[in-house]
């Protein structure tokens, strides 16, 4: 076929194509089943003029003009539907599950690792208190002095509502990065497991030190292992997306990737309410001095037992 | 006469389009936004970002000493968000206005999945998450990667693309002379497609070096007295001008 032929032929149907096209474009809702249809079929006969305008007749007006107009039909007629229609429900009970058990080796390195950090920075600072209190502001070293643990003073002056959104949203945002930072072959996700490990030894050890580890463990009971928890699953997902930059597969590196950062993002996600539920938490009951430690204790043991229920009873088999 | 190269009509010159393979494996070459365009989006949609941020700051000053607020509640409610600008501004937008941003749609670029089509909501919360740590390294990755994606891009399997919706104003043959190849035809459409940009003795000139061409080919091809080679070219080849 020459080219003129071929544009004789052919050139209603690009015309009336074109034109469902910019309709379909400007007002998506008015198509009905029948008419998305043509359209689809339409679209396949449009690719393969494309594809023989692009071999046989390049560089001409009509090979851009069916370049145009299979670009522009590809955006409107294809779309990666796996997220578009998103029930909660099935979110929750299927695919958070199956990603977090998909993303549990790397999660349970991000522990392992967390405890060698942590234990590290317990025999350092008790060894050498100094490097300890290298951790902690001065002004929390001079409440540790007076008796106090630094966080009474915080929560003496900031309502609970205030402290409470701080801390939740400055724990999302670490949770996020702690993720996020998986993109740079995992180093940034590292670094938050081992500098929080560090830090929490370290400041176990100070506390040791001016024997202030029992109100301490009263503060943190109620939040912390979940807060932990969560920080630590959230690194791991990231891990998760480091491991897949750098090892050597069979598979191409980008599909490898993709598929890694789908569960990594849905691990980090389904972190995320809970970090809410905890800034609540940390804000409202951990700094109450009436609460008994035991009572704080149930409630963390409780919040940890809540979020590890939903990824061990998700229904796998479906995801 | 043959065109010396540089004389040679351009014929179609994209220098930053990126073939991938679409449905059947029919190749797409789709038009890559580069670093400059992305680079001038984010910019202008950071602008916003900064000027709607204020303008919640303000408002919630205003509001609050006003009394119309409790104190108590305030801060929280502020606080939260804050906190959603900051990391759902470019997320919840690109979402809503399926892969722009009011940067995006300033430039007329999109994002888009990596064979052309829309990109889902797992890809756009994938590659807007990252960017925290993007904004480390995304320049240099958009000097390194043919199709200059970022690590969020890598991550979500998307692309960001110049929408060219703009009409093109072409021009096509009807008639095509015996022994003219796809090289030819494109030379002539585009030719004819210019000569009314081009001043009146460079568009003649430049149709007068086509005709010369076209009766080599096809001696009957022959201009009438007096008529403009440009007038001439077009009728000769049956050309139609089409905005497209």
């Amino acid at each position: 076929m020459n080219y003129a032929t071929f544009v004789r032929l052919r050139q209603g149907f690009w015309e009336d194509f074109g034109s469902r096209i910019d309709e379909a474009r400007r007002h998506p809702r008015r198509l009905d089943y029948d008419q998305l249809e043509a359209l689809a079929v339409d679209y396949r006969r449009l690719l393969h003029d494309q594809a023989l305008a692009r071999s046989r007749f390049a560089g001409t007006a009509t090979s851009r003009r069916l370049e145009r107009l299979a670009i522009e039909a590809t955006h409107l007629l294809q779309a990666d539907d796996r997220f578009r229609r998103w029930r909660p429900m099935h979110w929750w009970r299927v695919t958070f599950p199956a990603a977090f058990r998909r993303t549990l080796p790397a999660i349970g390195v991000s522990f392992a690792l967390f405890l060698i950090a942590m234990s590290f920075g317990l025999v350092l600072a008790a060894i050498e208190p100094a490097l300890g209190m290298t951790f902690l502001p001065p002004e929390a070293i001079e409440n540790l002095r007076r008796g106090t643990l630094w966080t009474e003073s915080i929560f003496a002056v900031t309502p609970p509502a205030v402290a409470s959104t701080q801390i939740a949203t400055n724990n999302l945002s670490v949770v996020l990065t702690a993720w996020a930072g998986g993109a740079l072959a995992g180093l940034l996700s590292l670094w938050v497991i081992l500098l929080n490990g560090l830090m929490l030894g370290a400041v176990i050890a100070t506390t040791m030190h001016y024997g202030m580890v029992g109100p301490l463990l009263d503060f943190i009971a109620a939040h912390g292992p979940l807060e932990i928890s969560l920080i630590l699953v959230a690194a791991g997902a990231g891990l998760t997306v480091g491991q897949a930059m750098v090892r050597a597969t069979d598979v191409p590196r980008g599909v490898i990737l993709r598929a890694a950062a789908r569960d990594a993002v849905t691990v980090a996600l389904g972190c995320l309410p809970w970090i809410l539920l905890l800034g609540f938490v940390e804000g409202f009951v951990s700094p109450r001095p009436e609460l008994p430690t035991i009572s704080k204790a149930l409630i963390g043991w409780l919040l940890w037992s809540a979020f590890v229920a939903t990824v061990a009873i998700g229904r796998v088999e479906q995801a | 006469m043959e065109l010396p190269p540089h004389q040679q009509a351009r014929i179609d010159v994209e220098a930053d389009v990126s073939d991938l393979l679409g449905v059947d494996n029919v190749p797409l070459a789709l038009p890559i936004a580069g670093m400059g365009s992305r680079l001038l989006a984010a910019s202008i949609d950071y602008l916003l970002l900064l000027l709607v941020i204020t303008l919640v700051i303000l408002i919630a000053t205003a509001t609050m000493n006003a009394g119309l607020v409790p104190v108590d509640w305030f801060w929280p409610v502020f606080g939260l968000l804050l906190f959603l600008l900051q990391w759902g501004y470019f997320l919840g937008l690109e979402v809503t206005m399926e892969g722009q941003t009011p940067g995006k749609l300033m430039l007329g670029i999109r994002t888009v999945g990596d064979q052309g089509g829309k990109a889902g909501m797992g890809s756009l919360v994938v590659r807007n998450l990252i960017r925290v740590v993007d904004v480390l390294v995304a320049v240099p990755l958009f000097f390194i990667d043919r199709q200059a994606r970022r690590l969020g891009d890598h991550l979500a399997g998307t692309l960001v693309i110049h929408e060219r919706l703009e009409h093109e104003d072409s021009v096509s043959l009807g008639r095509i002379p015996a022994g003219w190849s796809a090289r030819e035809v494109a030379v002539a459409e585009s030719v004819l497609a210019r000569v009314p940009h081009l001043l009146p003795e460079r568009a003649e000139w430049l149709a007068g070096l086509m005709l010369e061409r076209l009766r080599r080919d096809d001696p009957d091809a022959q201009p009438l007295p007096d008529e403009p080679a440009p007038v001439a070219l077009a009728r000769l080849l049956d050309a139609r001008r089409r905005v497209w």
